[in-house]
């Protein structure tokens, strides 16, 4: 298409080879200038910072002075204090976790979506609402939910008698961690909902009929016929949200604050406890430093996924 | 059938069991937001019992929620208003023209879609103060750019590739210019495609949270997020003004979300009788 829109562009202007070389140059010029100020929203919004990020990282920088290079004193300090251990645990717990929740409740959603049933659109806007609403309003009503002395959670549990007193779910050691993930869980399940059921809604009619007409039962339909048509769709939205996952940062800081005595801190809360609680710019960037290999892994993956769907 | 009935009766099962669990803390933030402080902290209930407005009147006059509101709506309108025209721009410009590097900002935009604020906030913050921005509305003005642009860049590229160029084509044929072409033919047809992106660019910015809680520190500049999550800490019987304060802030966006819907599904549905 490209190719045509370029010889019409060529038809238009004096047909003298000096003219057809300018057209040319003329459009590459036009479409740079469109594409400008995302250039430099790009350069010096994203790879300045990127960039500036790991130059941080080795240098003694506090907010109001300059800062010096001082080699690997960060990494060295980093790596020696048990709170990035912890960090790197359970940012490893919290993604895998809340991953594998989101994942099977959202296949859940999707496979009761996907069935005729009444009202069914009606149904699919109403399981989003909690991925349309805004995830600090999700994580502060959570936080209210768990709630020691007038949360609901407790109040419901009491009531029903499952518990003889109330749980602090997010102050506790063996509870904070769970309650974090389910919470996140919640918010976000619809995003796979809705990505495996656009996914579904692609596999043709036609191969659960002969399957039904070979005795296939529904377990057997869904092992060759609705998970090999996911394929795509499940790697695309595992990476893209195991990388949104583990750089979570609301639902840490909202219900837990990393607390109790680090049992939710996760890496974006490490790095903002030390860049922005303790001013310490350097650690801090030091700690997502550390993280970036991964992190460029994942994102590389993702990439090269979805643009094999665009050429596809 | 035995079968198809009892897999009926477990769908339906199921998908009450779905709607309990999403309805429940939805209908708790908003009965609490409703509910006397009796009811909440004292003699618990279930329902609001004397349903009362003045969490709502509270949480606007005492902690002055209108400022914040205001303060993310300016932040979110004007984000808005650049990233769109910037996006637009940049999504016609990769799609349609042809020249050197554009392969790579493409490339560059995704990267940038993928990789999270999580990464960059503590250099972005050092470049806010740099900047001497700190603690206004436009070091976020500015940094949400970061992340709305490359997003409705990469979404409107897509829209924009869904529509064949043939019409510009033929408007160019009639002596219409390449810039002309988008102004009369693209952008008309791509509306949905650009309301949906102004859609997903207010609600990115409305929603933000890391860097507005980086960059402000006092009650007028702060972003609605930020304040609400300072109220937290502030005094333990705020719940029913906290959850007024989620009601408020998440009515605007709830009402977009689904005014948007049909935007996009509008746009879908046309590109598709186009062919």
């Amino acid at each position: 298409m490209a190719i045509r829109h370029r010889s019409v562009a060529v038809a238009i202007p004096a047909p003298r080879a000096a003219g057809r070389l300018s057209a040319r140059t003329r459009e590459a010029l036009e479409g740079m200038g469109l594409l400008t100020p995302t250039v430099l929203i790009l350069i010096g919004l994203v790879l300045y910072p990127f960039f500036y990020a790991i130059w941080l990282a080795f240098s003694d920088k506090a907010v109001g002075s300059p800062g010096q290079f001082v080699g690997t004193r960060n990494f060295e300090y980093v790596l020696g204090w048990p709170q990035f251990s912890a960090a790197i645990v359970n940012t490893a717990v919290f993604t895998v976790s809340a991953v594998a929740l989101k994942f099977v409740l959202g296949m859940a959603v999707a496979l009761v979506l996907n069935q005729r049933i009444r009202g069914r659109n009606f149904f699919r806007a109403f399981l989003l609402l909690p991925w349309v609403m805004p995830a600090f309003v999700v994580y502060l009503v959570w936080r209210w939910l768990y709630d020691p002395l007038s949360g609901l959670i407790n109040y419901a549990l009491m009531d029903l008698g499952l518990i003889a007193s109330p749980i602090a779910f997010l102050s506790d050691r063996d509870t904070a961690m769970t309650s974090v993930i389910v919470a996140h869980a919640w918010r976000n399940f619809p995003f796979y909902a809705i990505s495996f059921l656009a996914g579904m809604q692609t596999i043709s009619q036609e191969l659960y009929d002969s399957a039904q007409v070979d005795g296939a039962s529904r377990v057997q339909q869904f092992r060759y016929i609705t998970l090999p048509g996911l394929y795509h769709i499940i790697g695309v939205v595992l990476l893209l949200t195991t990388i949104q996952t583990a750089n979570a940062f609301e639902p840490v800081y909202l219900l837990t604050g990393g607390g109790p005595s680090d049992a939710t801190m996760v890496y974006t809360m490490l790095v903002y406890v030390m860049g922005m609680v303790n001013l310490r710019l350097g650690e801090a960037a030091a700690v997502s430093t550390l993280f970036l290999p991964l992190l460029v892994g994942l994102v590389l993956a993702v990439t090269m996924l979805l643009q094999r769907k665009a050429r596809a | 059938m035995r079968e198809s009935l009892s897999i009926r009766a477990t769908t339906y099962a199921l998908l009450a069991l779905f709607v309990l669990m999403v309805a429940i803390p939805l209908f708790w933030m908003v009965t609490t937001a409703l509910k006397t402080n009796k009811d909440l902290y004292e003699d618990f209930s279930y329902l609001p019992r004397r349903p009362t407005l003045e969490h709502f009147v509270r949480v606007v006059q005492r902690e002055d929620l209108l400022t914040n509101i205001r303060n993310s709506f300016v932040v979110a309108a004007t984000t808005t208003v650049v990233t769109v025209v910037v996006s637009a721009f940049a999504a016609f410009s990769i799609v349609r023209y042809r020249y050197w590097g554009r392969d790579w900002v493409g490339r560059l935009i995704l990267f940038k879609y993928l990789l999270p604020t999580a990464m960059l906030f503590v250099p972005l913050y050092a470049i806010v103060v740099t900047l001497g921005l700190g603690n206004t509305l436009k070091s976020l003005m500015l940094t949400y750019l970061s992340f709305t642009v490359p997003f409705c860049t990469w979404m409107l590229m897509g829209y924009f590739r869904s529509i064949p160029p043939e019409l510009e084509e033929h408007a160019m044929v009639d002596g219409c210019t390449k810039i002309g072409a988008l102004f009369r033919i693209l952008f008309p047809l791509s509306a949905p495609g650009i309301v949906a992106s102004a859609i997903f660019s207010f609600t990115l910015a409305w929603n933000e949270f890391l860097l507005a809680l980086v960059f402000t520190s006092d009650h007028s500049t702060m972003t609605v997020p930020i304040k609400l999550s300072m109220m937290v800490v502030g005094d333990q019987y705020i719940w029913g003004q906290l959850m007024a304060g989620a009601v408020l802030a998440s009515v605007p966006i709830t009402i977009l979300y689904f005014l948007g819907q049909r935007f996009v599904v509008q746009g879908l549905a046309a590109g598709a009788v186009k062919g």
